[in-house]
């Protein structure tokens, strides 16, 4: 279900302010932050957050697109790198 | 054959039914399209005067969007998630469920048929 649009988007509070703080001063430098349940909102566009996976620090460059996603979207928290190929033998004898 | 919106052809079916071949029209908007147009949902296709074809053509290109149109609507839509790279992108570019299904087993529809793979726990006529 999604939120009740009385509340409005949810938003980080302090990250807000941050980016606020950083148009005010025309400056544009990565923000790093946890808050991947922040939604992105208009005001976020042009600037480069940095939004952690719970390992690393993705680097994630706000595009007009991107509004009304969450900053967690853009920033996998899983790893996948393939499956094996050949069977368990062919691997035992070190491929 | 009576020809609404495009190159659908409904047939010789009751109107509410035959709408339902368009792309874009479910029962739910059959009905309140025959309700618009104050058309009785039962009668034939067929047997539609040319004056209420007009009509459900028109109530059709003022405020539904159907076929063509929509598929176009629904492929943007798609490559938008795409090209912001974000999750529900990333699942659609891999061919992988996109509402949080699990995908240990199942997820048939979007993975497409099996691919089994050798040596794998439970694969018989193995050794």
């Amino acid at each position: 279900m999604p939120r009740s649009t009385k509340k409005g988007p949810y938003v980080d509070e302090k990250l807000y302010r941050k980016v606020e703080k950083l148009t005010q001063m025309d400056r544009r430098e990565p923000i790093k932050t946890w808050a991947r349940n922040c939604t992105i909102v208009p005001e976020f566009v042009g600037h480069t957050f940095l939004v952690h996976n719970g390992k690393i620090f993705n680097n994630v460059f706000v595009t007009e697109d991107m509004v009304g996603h969450k900053l967690g979207e853009f920033s996998i928290t899983r790893m996948f790198r393939g499956h094996t190929t050949g069977t368990k033998a062919q691997r035992a004898r070190g491929m | 054959m009576p020809r609404i919106a495009g190159t659908d052809i409904p047939d010789n079916k009751p109107v509410r039914i035959s709408l339902r071949y368009i792309y874009g029209i479910g029962p739910s908007h059959s009905d309140k399209i025959l309700k618009a147009a104050d058309i009785d949902g039962q009668t034939r296709a067929n047997k539609l005067t040319e004056d209420q074809l007009a009509q459900i053509a028109n109530i059709i290109d003022g405020g539904y969007i159907v076929e063509g149109a929509l598929r176009r609507a629904i492929g943007q839509n798609i490559a938008r998630l795409r090209d912001i790279r974000c999750y529900r992108g990333d699942r659609h570019r891999r061919g992988l469920p996109v509402h949080g299904q699990r995908t240990k087993t199942n997820a048939r529809t979007r993975k497409g048929r099996k691919k089994t793979v050798a040596g794998k726990k439970g694969v018989k006529g193995m050794k």
